[in-house]
């Protein structure tokens, strides 16, 4: 096996001309890891400030810190429903739980493409083997999420626990 | 032997090189175990004031908490923020405005890691609360029998 090493390439600046150069000139399984780990990590980042906010609610208002995360389950406080119960909206179950889902795929494909990251770094021979370790994080990424899909998404057969919170109202 | 020769040579970006990789491998156990707990142990739906509550000031085990979770936010926040700053000086491309750009990002980096630590570190128990909670969800209040005692004298709160 050779092990000769390709030129870096010479990139334009700006993102899209960057994700044109590298996405489009055959430059490969490194470029695929690159534009998915910006993705995944702009992704949880956003997901992090709000999950800051209403974590602050803990220690100011933990009426409202009850109220907002039980949207999480479908359940809005402020709402009454026909049966004079707060509010439940299945469907908004369902898409939080698909979030749900896609906030763990990202933070657990960042996690261990970072992990590959670290290692074409700091490892010397982490280059070379750059795109065999990208396969693992490929297969291990899938692996983690097949189990992580059965706690994620079995949940959602049986209806809500819905506890009578003191609230905000 | 093929080594990546990405590293800047010296000064605020080579600290901010070496602070991504360790931060980030620290980061694959603080966040992994985070998201373990919060979403494959207990399930999320099932997570509200008095969970939080009860980890945070467990006299065994609260400490440990707060301590994990003060880590995982300040360093989450360095390092997502300074991966964005990364991102942002790629896309754009006049010199000024990417000191502004910076300049926004972390004034914004503080402030939420300011609002995260202070959550963490100020939070105190709002007995009154809990005791409203566990009295109209009184199945709940045994499952945290050591914490609060289903036979205890009811708090009368002095207004």
């Amino acid at each position: 096996m050779s092990t000769s090493i390709r030129q870096p390439h010479v990139y334009r600046p700006g993102l899209w001309r960057r994700l044109a150069d590298g996405l489009g000139s055959g430059y490969g399984i490194g470029q695929w890891s690159w534009l998915l780990h910006r993705v995944t990590g702009m992704g949880i980042l956003l997901f992090l400030v709000i999950h800051i906010i209403d974590t602050f609610f803990v220690v100011a208002y933990p009426g409202l810190y009850d109220d907002t995360v039980g949207i999480y389950g479908g359940r809005l406080s402020w709402i009454t429903g026909s049966d004079g119960k707060p509010l439940y909206v299945p469907a908004l179950r369902w898409a939080f739980r698909l979030s749900e889902f896609g906030l763990i795929a990202c933070v657990v494909f960042h996690a261990i493409n970072g992990v590959r990251v670290a290692l074409v770094d700091l490892w010397a021979e982490g280059a070379t083997y750059q795109k065999a370790m990208f396969r693992i994080v490929g297969v291990v990424f899938l692996l983690i999420m097949l189990v992580t899909s059965y706690f994620v998404f079995v949940p959602l057969l049986k209806s809500p626990e819905f506890w009578n919170f003191p609230g905000t109202h | 032997m093929a080594r990546r020769n990405l590293r800047p040579s010296a000064g605020f970006e080579l600290w901010w090189w070496y602070f991504m990789r360790v931060s980030g491998l620290l980061l694959v156990v603080l966040a992994l175990g985070h998201l373990c707990i919060t979403h494959i142990l207990n399930n999320v739906e099932n997570i509200n004031y008095a969970f939080v509550a009860n980890r945070w000031t467990n006299p065994k085990t609260g400490v440990i908490w707060r301590l994990w979770d003060l880590c995982l936010i300040n360093l989450a926040v360095l390092h997502g923020f300074n991966g964005l700053r990364q991102i942002l000086a790629e896309w754009i491309e006049s010199p000024s405005r990417r000191k502004l750009a910076s300049t926004l990002l972390w004034i914004a980096c503080i402030s939420l890691i300011g609002a995260g630590s202070y959550s963490i570190l100020n939070f105190q128990k709002d007995e009154k609360y809990l005791r409203e909670f566990y009295d109209a969800n009184p199945e709940l209040r045994a499952e945290n029998q050591d914490l609060y005692p289903v036979h205890s004298a009811p708090i009368v709160v002095e207004r």
